[in-house]
């Protein structure tokens, strides 16, 4: 790969406010080591801690999705353990004078209508009723999954406070990739 | 019991739990890989130690910085169980403590001690 295919590639996240990215497979020690470069340069930026704190968490939530459910994985025994990898695109950049966590995965098709529902539901909540909902799925009182989004959509959409967006797109019969993009 | 004494790692929290002194702690960031496998047994040990209690007191102690949503419904169980501990007859205090600039963090204290009765709840803001 020359040079110029590497800028290209740079120039282009650089236009969409791109300050970290990493596409390819991701472990707990890939979130904790990029969570940890993003909380160094929004200090260094003297970043509101409130919206610093926000960022992180919803980084955490964000890519911890995308290792518990990317449905596309590379599973296999190793001499001295099992690995299970996961792939996904995790993008943390700025925008209109905020930031914003981008990431993408894939997942079955099936689940496409779910999710879109549960996303829809609580892209609709206030404060108010975010709150209410996140406490009924940490009693136990909604199961997990009955409104089509854990208690982990509903917490990036509690620190989002700019909004959530997301969208999905057929890549072939089985599966569909998945965008969720949290604004702060 | 044996005191249980954790120290902190980038994504589990320091534990220190003295069954003999009853005060239990839990400190730093939380957002483990497995939630269950690294609360599960403290959280069964803790809740043996309180059922054992009888008119007795423990005092438990969050000092978190931060924590994930699976961690937040192991807090909240742990909420209940402690509630529970308390309207037994047992003298359970719980402290959250909190960067006072820290609103999020504010709030989900307040979310998990809103149903508590019986047991004393403290917010601890920290400068």
């Amino acid at each position: 790969m020359r040079a110029k295919d590497i800028l290209d590639l740079r120039e282009g996240l650089m236009r969409g406010g791109v300050l970290f990215c990493y596409c390819g497979y991701v472990t707990e020690e890939v979130l904790s080591s990029i969570g940890d470069a993003i909380r160094d340069k929004l200090a260094l930026e003297n970043t509101e801690q409130q919206v610093s704190r926000g960022l992180f968490a919803v980084f955490v939530e964000q890519v911890q999705n995308i290792i518990r459910y990317s449905a596309e994985k590379q599973e296999g025994a190793l001499e001295d353990r099992a690995v299970d990898l996961r792939h996904g695109v995790l993008a943390v950049g700025r925008s209109d004078g905020g930031y914003y966590v981008s990431c993408g995965n894939a997942i079955a098709n099936g689940d496409v209508p779910r999710l879109r529902d549960g996303l829809s539901h609580i892209q609709g909540l206030d404060r108010k009723e975010l709150k209410a909902l996140h406490k009924e799925i940490l009693k136990g009182k909604t199961p997990e999954g009955s409104k089509g989004a854990g208690v982990g959509f509903i917490d990036i959409a509690r620190l989002a406070t700019r909004g959530i967006e997301f969208d999905f797109m057929e890549l072939d019969q089985q599966l569909s990739y998945f965008v969720l993009k949290a604004n702060l | 019991m044996e005191s249980i004494k954790l120290e902190p790692t980038k994504r589990t929290p320091g534990i220190d739990f003295n069954f003999s002194a009853g005060t239990f702690a839990i400190s730093g960031e939380s957002y483990p890989e497995d939630v269950n496998k690294f609360f599960g047994p403290l959280i069964e040990q803790l809740e043996q130690h309180l059922q054992s209690l009888s008119g007795g007191s423990a005092t438990v102690t969050f000092d978190l910085i931060y924590f994930n949503s699976t961690t937040a419904k192991i807090l909240m169980g742990l909420f209940e169980t402690l509630e529970e501990a308390a309207a037994a007859g047992n003298a359970i205090t719980i402290a959250w403590s909190y960067a006072a600039d820290d609103s999020n963090m504010e709030e989900l204290g307040q979310e998990f001690a809103e149903d508590l009765v019986h047991a004393n709840f403290a917010m601890v803001p920290k400068s």
